[in-house]
């Protein structure tokens, strides 16, 4: 059958500039748990490159194959070519939403952000207006834990930094990353009917709306270990004591390149740091990122063991990292790991969280 | 070539392969079948189904149901190598080793590792490095497998002082085409033992058997490496100097000589800040640090005595990875050169005689000036072995017909010059024609053998001296080039 897949067809020149090296099998996640080639991002280049072609049919196979990816982007990084493989997974993914490949999973969640505005159908999900000079854009996520994130508030309030808080839509990150053109246009269109007019700095507290807002609308969008690394010499903490890895968020490492900024933060709060064996831009994903939750939990829960593996054996005490998704999905991988393995859990703690507790 | 015959499993056979290694071990869904019909070179082929075996058993009763159902099997490692080695042109069944992958011994006492074929290099050395020892890998180590770099007896830029994978090979298990389980060669660092069956498997592209564990030799890691980098007014200074250094007798460890046009494209694409020079030599010795240090003030004298405007010289292990990790941008940076072209593996890796290697980058270069597309040309001038990349339109016909009479007038020079026309990647499809030529008096020899071993061509078949289409056929672009 003639299809023309014209998101696809911008990424051409990617599918056709991937040398086929296989360089990225080495770092996806995905591949390195599913073991198949068509799971690598090589694989998936191909299978763009097919359905451009016209070469295989859009079948579930291939859907499949391209919703498992969880959008880390560390092929990215290892690609000897510089191709741009995730972008081109998104194209794909676009087309197969429109082809009818969706899982109800994700229907729930596009469902979800377009009646209410936020991810979990929560119409009462915001927390009360406020002015500053500096606008905090708060996520859905961190929304969802309205006392850690009143603790964040204060704290930042205590560093010197105020913020306004408005009343919140989606940033239409996990629409765009999922591939539902539509719907993430309209997200955009009201995220930007709310946001236009405010000409605010923007802080954010979640990765993923970091580097949304950075592509979508505003490229000095700031995060909140930024600001706190920036102001950290006159920032007085309980010291804190114990060993400690950090697990970097794909979105605010590879994604938005802030790495050192929470590891000076750990120190100076007094913890002992240990890497685990991949870390920094070239971490491994936690298994929550790119909407494969919605797609294969199965293999969500594969990677999230595999990550919690990675930090037992560096013996810390505590897993600490800065993306409430990365948290849940290595809370999920310790109980596994913990049941599995007959140990104690090893805790799993967000940044933010010990901050706040450090600062009280 | 007339048409090739597809023998893809029957229905029934893939029935039967579902019973030997389980349903979740065999695919036939459109998305497996196509993306392995791919691999790291420009030829592809679709099979017809793909298992993932987990031990020589399963392997030897899908071969027997080959030859039974007379269908054909590709084994296949990571799929990185470069000439069409896994293209599956006759259809057939892809047996993918990468799930049997445990690092089954190392025995530092005996010097040897015993490993299952899917184990990657990297992980090997990483098992390995633990315990002082390492094997010299290609530059693809990261992804390739010990199967695929057995089975094409692959180098790296090591070889000239470590060797290829071939030298480390003692013994192996393997399937052979009709199905039994056999063990070739020893435990043991000597062997006089007749036949080396062993090394007839190293380099045979997956045409004689499956190989389902190797017994390899481990080399000590060096307790010191140091570098220089030495800078010519002209590329023939450089040529002299390596043929000297290799006189002396020295052997580096790497040995790398970069033309002027390289040096360029890597000034330009990263920030190394290479002088700009006619010809410069990247030089690195290993082992003992008294050694080491009187080899490199030897290779620094004779650098001078050729007449190099700057000789650099560094022990610091920093600086030596910034060095050598700017010679592997060396690939992308050429890349960079043409971003809107596409880079093919087509005459990538030929070999000369070391003396002879000036010569032949001077005659790639007259060779890149006659036809109109991009061939920069680096290497391992220490071992003789040559890299280009040929830079093209892969949707422009005409690109193709005059890379294919570029790369002919290549592959004349380097037989002219005493070469081969592969040193480390192998023949399978994209240099078959070639290869014929070079080999000529081997061709019926290696033909018994094969129908010796594989009387129904069950494994791998239309390879090396089998292969009779040129190398514009089954192309993974979207171009169709005339005969
Ligand atoms: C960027 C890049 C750089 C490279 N650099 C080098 C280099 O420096 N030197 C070099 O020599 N090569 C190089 N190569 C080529 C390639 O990576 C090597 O030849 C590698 O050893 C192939 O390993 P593989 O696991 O990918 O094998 P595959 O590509 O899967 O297979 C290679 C061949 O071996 C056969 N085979 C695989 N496993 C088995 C088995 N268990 N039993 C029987 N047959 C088997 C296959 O049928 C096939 O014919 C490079 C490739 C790339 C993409």
């Amino acid at each position: 059958m003639n299809r023309t897949f014209d998101d696809l067809a911008k990424q051409k020149l990617e599918t056709i500039n991937c040398t086929m090296c296989g360089y990225c099998k080495a770092v996806c996640p995905v591949f390195i748990d599913v073991g198949w080639d068509s799971a690598s991002p090589r694989g998936r280049m191909t299978l763009a490159y097919g359905l451009l072609t016209g070469e295989i049919e859009p079948d579930i196979s291939i859907a499949d194959r391209l919703f498992q990816c969880t959008n880390c982007t560390d092929c990215m990084r290892r690609c000897p070519s510089g191709a741009k493989c995730p972008e081109v997974v998104r194209a794909a993914r676009r087309e197969m939403v429109k082809l009818g490949f969706v899982r109800p999973a994700q229907q729930a969640l596009v469902g979800n952000i377009e009646t209410t505005g936020n991810i979990f159908a929560d119409p009462e999900l915001n927390l009360p207006e406020q002015d500053g000079p500096n606008l905090l854009f708060i996520g859905c996520q961190h929304l969802s834990r309205p006392n850690a994130t009143k603790k964040t508030i204060r704290l930042l309030d205590r560093i010197g930094i105020q913020v306004g808080i408005m009343t919140e839509v989606c940033c239409g990150f996990p629409l765009d990353v999922m591939g539902f053109t539509e719907a993430h246009a309209a997200q955009k269109q009201r995220f930007e009917d709310r946001f236009r007019a405010d000409g605010r700095p923007v802080i954010t507290l979640c990765p993923s709306c970091l580097v949304h807002l950075r592509e979508h609308y505003q490229p000095s969008t700031s995060h909140i270990l930024q600001e706190i690394d920036r102001r950290l010499d006159t920032i007085t903490m309980l010291p804190q004591s114990g060993t400690v890895t950090y697990h970097d968020p794909c979105d605010l490492s590879r994604g938005a390149k802030i790495i050192d900024e929470p590891r000076r933060i750990l120190k100076k709060m007094g913890y002992d740091l240990v890497e685990m064996s991949t870390s920094g831009n070239q971490s491994r994903c936690c298994g929550g990122g790119g909407g494969i939750l919605t797609w294969d939990s199965e293999i969500s829960d594969h990677l999230s063991r595999r990550r919690i593996e990675e930090a037992v054996a560096t013996g810390a005490d505590m897993i600490v990292t800065a993306c409430a998704t990365c948290e849940q999905t290595l809370k999920k991988g310790t109980r596994m790991y913990a049941e599995q393995s007959g140990t104690q859990p090893i805790p799993v703690r967000h940044l933010l969280d010990l901050l706040s507790k450090a600062l009280a | 070539m007339a048409s090739i015959p597809l023998r893809n499993p029957s229905p029934e056979a893939l029935e039967k392969l579902s019973r030997i290694v389980g349903p979740e071990r065999i695919r036939t869904t459109p998305a497996e079948l196509y993306v392995y019909a791919f691999n790291a070179g420009m030829h592809r082929a679709m099979p017809g189904a793909v298992v993932q075996p987990m031990d020589p058993f399963q392997i030897s009763a899908i071969v027997s149901l080959a030859n039974e159902y007379n269908f054909v099997i590709i084994p296949r490692g990571s799929g990185t190598s470069l000439c069409g080695h896994t293209a599956a042109v006759a259809g057939g069944l892809v047996i993918d080793l990468q799930g049997m992958n445990r690092i089954k011994e190392i025995e530092p006492g005996d010097l040897i590792c015993v490993v299952e074929p899917g184990v990657v290099c990297d992980r090997l050395n990483a098992a390995l490095k633990k315990h002082r020892f390492f094997i010299p890998g290609p530059a693809s180590s990261e992804v390739a497998t010990l199967g695929g770099m057995v089975a094409s007896n692959s180098s790296g830029d090591k070889a000239l002082k470590y060797g290829a994978t071939r030298d480390y090979v003692l013994g192996m298990e393997a399937v052979m085409p009709t199905g039994e389980i056999v063990r070739f060669g020893t435990r043991t660092i000597k062997n006089s033992s007749g036949y080396q069956m062993e090394k007839l498997m190293v380099g045979m592209e997956g045409t004689l058997g499956i190989i389902t564990e190797i017994t390899l030799r481990m080399a000590p890691l060096p307790q010191k490496t140091a570098a220089c980098v030495a800078s010519f007014e002209h590329l023939s200074q450089a040529g002299r100097t390596v043929a000297e250094i290799i006189g002396v007798p020295i052997l580096p460890v790497q040995l790398e000589l970069m033309s002027r046009a390289c040096i360029e494209a890597v000034n330009k694409a990263t920030k190394l800040n290479l002088p700009p020079a006619g010809g410069m030599l990247l030089i690195a010795c290993d082992g003992h640090p008294e050694a080491v240090r009187t080899e490199i003030e030897a290779i620094r004298t004779i650098c001078s005595r050729n007449e190099a405007f700057r000789v650099d010289y560094t022990e610091d292990p920093k600086r030596i990875d910034e060095l050598w990790k700017g010679r592997k941008q060396m690939i992308p940076s050429l890349s960079a050169l043409k971003p809107e072209f596409a880079t093919v593996m087509l005459a990538d890796d030929m070999a000369v005689p070391i003396s002879r290697v000036p010569e032949a980058i001077v005659g790639f270069e007259e060779i890149e000036r006659q036809y109109d597309i991009l061939i920069p040309t680096y290497g391992h001038a220490g071992d003789g072995n040559l890299h280009t990349k040929v830079l093209l339109d892969p949707e422009n016909p005409d690109h193709w017909k005059q890379a294919e009479r570029a790369v002919e007038s290549i592959y004349d020079l380097v037989l002219k010059l005493g070469g081969t026309v592969t040193g480390e990647h192998g023949v399978a499809m994209s240099k078959a024609e070639y290869f014929k030529k070079e080999r000529a008096d081997s061709i019926p020899f290696m033909r018994a053998i094969k129908h010796a071993l594989d009387p129904r061509n069950i494994m791998n078949p239309y390879k090396i001296f089998d292969w009779d289409d040129g190398f514009l056929s089954h192309l993974r672009y979207p171009v169709e080039v005339s005969k």
